[in-house]
């Protein structure tokens, strides 16, 4: 893993901006900010073809359309149209208690489901004050960052995929089927897994799961070593993804990108060490920062970033090898479920059950918002209780709708087949963009 | 000589008007001289145009790129390496419907993605099979509002359906398997078969 | 910072750890900028929650207390001398107007600020778009206009995002309903 480059001593001033901009001034569009318009003296003539990059296309990743006017090769003009996927999650979610509501956030970003389980599971218990055990949040830290290195495969592999180094792809899922055999162990399911619970997690880590991740996590740094050689001095990969789409630092917190989208173009933030939540600040990593702005520093932050999650993996775990036995989910009865032995013998555990599973728990009123560091950048869920079994207004805040805004910005200068890299690199999933 | 009821068929009993059979004082061609056995039938393999053809069609059946949701990213792992979808001869997602035969749509199916779906399921050229992959193609899933269409067989004509949510790469391999085995029992395509949505 | 030299400055709030300002509706792009200008660069979130029907319905059933299991005083958070309800409904308490629009903003710093600038609103009652002071809103201006119905004056492209563009209402107002199709054999859920 090769340094990020050395931060001037006028940069800190400027924290979180850490390097100097890749371009002077503002490159976002002036009249729309996330609307390329043609050139007045361009539109004039006949020389601009507008095509759809329609909602079903290869390369776009799930359902975006782009209409983008070019001027030979070069793109003079994209407006994304999104809301392909729209699935009504926030109304569906007014309509479920607390408890139904839990499978819903996974299927919003659907290759992050973790982190999105996670970040509604928190507001909840945020907002009934309630504490999760130790062994619950070093083992919530844990599947989230096997998600992150998840999210960061799946990244990899589709836009290697689509920028023709088709073999990453099978690299990478080769070792996404590992992570989500090590789900499937834990959890039951591959994706989706509903495994977090308001108060903790569902069940005991089950036996042999700490052998089975320590195998990952030996074996991953070679897995990334192997895809730094496929790729990092490919010169055709290179030449697809330096320089390419570049956005600075100004540019990038005006736009609100978060994540590694931000973190590529020289500003050192990340929630988890910013904002801690769960056990990050009780594990020790680094944050990648580069430069550059453009593709290719998208590309070495999210691989720095599965490197670190890898060790962070290697951490939790060896805190967790000391917890067995050690409950996994609060005692709150009114809110968790009493464990089922005790329905035979307590008359308060047997009420206490019947009330959770028919009314559902009730959540104290209030509004919160809690935001977390998901692969994406900083997702968000926005939660206001009326006091009652169901919430009464659920809001997600997508990073992948913010990264796409950026689409315009990025594409100042660039030709159709940059768009492709330019798409791929900010990694937005249709189902957080359109939610 | 008697035929025995375990006696292999004869060329006559398939009904076919061969040389050998209308001049039967002329004995084995050169081609039987060659082959040096007895009976011929027991050399050849014999089958219907029609039965080859729908074992050519099973063995290539290349899907169309239709991912929208979270099935799409299970449907991406059944063409990676562990659940390699390339010995039924379908790892080739073709992304034009002109050159596809399978329609694959995995995740949900908003009421703005609905005529793009049309649209693409027009475009592809018969013979062509829908595969409703997981509950929200199937069926609308948990999301029953304002803005999911309530399973794709609103709107195409659906072969096989896929449940769970997601299906796990092997469930979606079952379902390709069945459509394989169900095309070549002769079941004909949905499109065919269902008056609706046509 | 005194939250009071925001222009349009009502009232602050803290609860859960955070705090919400309340501006006033005409005010909140001058609020915005002087925030921006404080430090918070960095726009999150602009929600609109609507209130209609809000209290409506009494919350009844028993209000939950501390830990009973282990005694250990953990999960508490709720008072304990809050009475459980036989017969008594909690109400919510009541909300100014219908809307209510927040504006999640963070200043990157050491430690970090986080904030919540709300104002509230009636149906048909216009709010300057803040697209000038945080580029990043313009499609969270686009998609609260789309589900919500709220107007945002000086927008550059204010049309639907989410849903098509012929879309007759705004579907996340608790007038609408909720859609989908009758299932047999279940019940509200």
């Amino acid at each position: 893993m090769t340094v990020a480059p050395e931060k001037s001593a006028r940069s800190m001033r400027d924290w979180p901006i850490v390097f100097p901009p890749p371009y002077e001034g503002s490159r976002i569009p002036p009249r729309v900010p996330t609307i390329l318009d043609v050139p007045a003296d361009l539109a004039a003539t006949d020389d601009i073809l507008q095509i759809n990059f329609g909602p079903n296309h290869p390369s776009t990743h799930g359902v975006l359309r782009l209409i983008v006017d070019l001027d030979g090769e070069q793109v003079v003009g994209l407006n994304a149209v999104i809301g392909y996927l729209h699935t009504g999650f926030e109304k569906t979610m007014e309509q479920k208690t607390w408890w139904k509501c839990v499978t819903y956030p996974e299927r919003i970003d659907y290759v992050g489901y973790q982190n999105a389980e996670l970040v509604f599971v928190l507001a909840v218990e945020k907002l009934l004050s309630l504490e999760v055990p130790e062994k619950a949040t070093w083992m919530r830290t844990l599947l989230c960052e096997l998600n992150r290195i998840h999210s960061h495969l799946v990244f990899l592999g589709t836009s290697a995929l689509e920028l023709g180094a088709i073999s990453m792809f099978w690299y990478c899922f080769r070792e996404r089927e590992t992570i989500l055999d090590l789900y499937e162990m834990v959890t039951g399911a591959r994706m989706h897994t509903r495994y977090f619970q308001v108060g903790g997690l569902a069940e005991d880590i089950p036996d042999g799961f700490h052998a089975e991740c320590r195998k990952f996590v030996e074996w991953m740094p070679h897995a990334l070593d192997d895809y730094l050689a496929l790729l990092d001095r490919n010169a055709i990969w290179l030449e697809r993804t330096k320089g390419v789409g570049v956005l600075s630092a100004q540019d990038a917190i005006a736009l609100g990108q978060s994540g590694p989208n931000l973190r590529a173009s020289g500003v050192d933030w990340d929630l988890r060490r910013d904002q801690p939540y769960l056990a990050y600040d009780q594990v020790d990593f680094r944050v990648p920062v580069y430069a550059g702005g453009d593709v290719y520093d998208r590309y070495r932050v999210r691989m720095d970033e599965m490197a670190e999650s890898t060790r962070i993996v290697d951490q939790c775990l060896r805190r967790l090898e000391r917890m067995d036995g050690r409950p996994w989910i609060a005692d709150d009865r009114k809110v968790v479920l009493p464990p089922r032995e005790e329905l035979h013998t307590s008359m308060e555990s047997l009420i206490h059950h019947f009330k959770i599973v028919t009314e559902g728990f009730r959540v104290p009123e209030g509004e919160i918002y809690v935001a977390i560091e998901s692969p994406r950048g900083e997702s968000g869920c926005y939660l206001v209780s009326d006091g009652g079994p169901k919430p009464w207004r659920v809001h997600f805040r997508a990073p992948s709708l913010v990264a796409l805004e950026a689409t315009a910005t990025c594409m100042s200068d660039a030709l159709v087949a940059d768009m492709i890299a330019v798409v791929g690199s900010l990694d937005a999933v249709m189902g957080d963009t359109d939610r | 000589m008697a035929d025995r009821p375990d006696a292999p068929k004869r060329l006559r009993d398939y009904g076919l008007q061969s040389e050998r059979l209308l001049w039967p004082t002329k004995g084995p061609s050169r081609f039987e001289e060659e082959l040096g056995v007895e009976n011929l039938e027991r050399a050849l393999g014999l089958t219907t145009l029609e039965k080859a053809v729908r074992w050519a069609q099973t063995k290539s059946m290349w899907p169309d790129t239709f991912g929208l949701a979270c099935c799409a990213i299970e449907m991406m792992s059944i063409v990676s390496s562990r659940y390699d979808l390339a010995r039924f001869g379908m790892e080739a997602f073709r992304s034009s419907p002109r050159q596809a035969d399978l329609l694959i749509v995995s995740g949900r199916v908003a009421h703005k993605m609905a005529p793009p779906l049309r649209q693409i399921y027009d475009q592809m050229l018969e013979p062509k099979w829908v595969i409703a992959m997981g509950a929200c193609a199937s069926s609308g899933g948990m999301f029953n509002n304002y803005t999911i269409l309530q399973g794709v067989d609103r709107i195409v004509p659906v072969d096989i359906y896929v449940p769970f949510c997601p299906p796990r790469p092997e469930a979606l391999m079952d379902g390709i398997i069945r459509l394989h085995e169900a095309h070549q029992a002769g079941v004909p395509p949905a499109y065919e078969r269902r008056e609706v949505a046509t | 910072m005194s939250w009071a030299v925001l222009p349009g400055f009502v009232s602050v709030r803290e609860a859960f750890g955070e705090t919400t300002v309340t501006i006033e509706r005409e005010r909140i792009r001058d609020a915005c900028t002087r925030a921006r200008d404080d430090g918070f660069t960095f726009l999150a979130d602009i929600v609109t929650t609507d209130y209609l029907g809000w209290g409506d319905k009494g919350v009844s059933g028993y209000i939950g207390t501390g830990n009973i299991g282990t005694g250990l005083g953990i999960g508490g958070g709720r008072d304990l001398h809050q009475p459980s309800t036989q017969g008594y409904q909690a109400l919510p308490a009541p909300k100014p107007k219908r809307f209510s629009l927040s504006y999640h903003l963070l200043a990157m710093e050491q430690p970090p600020r986080r904030v919540r600038l709300q104002c509230w609103l009636d149906e048909d009652e216009p709010v300057q778009s803040v697209v000038s002071v945080w580029p990043t809103a313009d499609w969270h201006e686009r998609e609260q206009f789309d589900l919500m119905g709220v107007r945002f004056d000086g927008h550059p492209n204010l049309v639907r995002l989410l849903m098509p563009d012929d879309w007759e209402g705004h579907p996340l107002r608790k007038d609408y309903p909720i859609g989908g199709e009758p299932v047999r054999f279940s019940d509200a859920e």
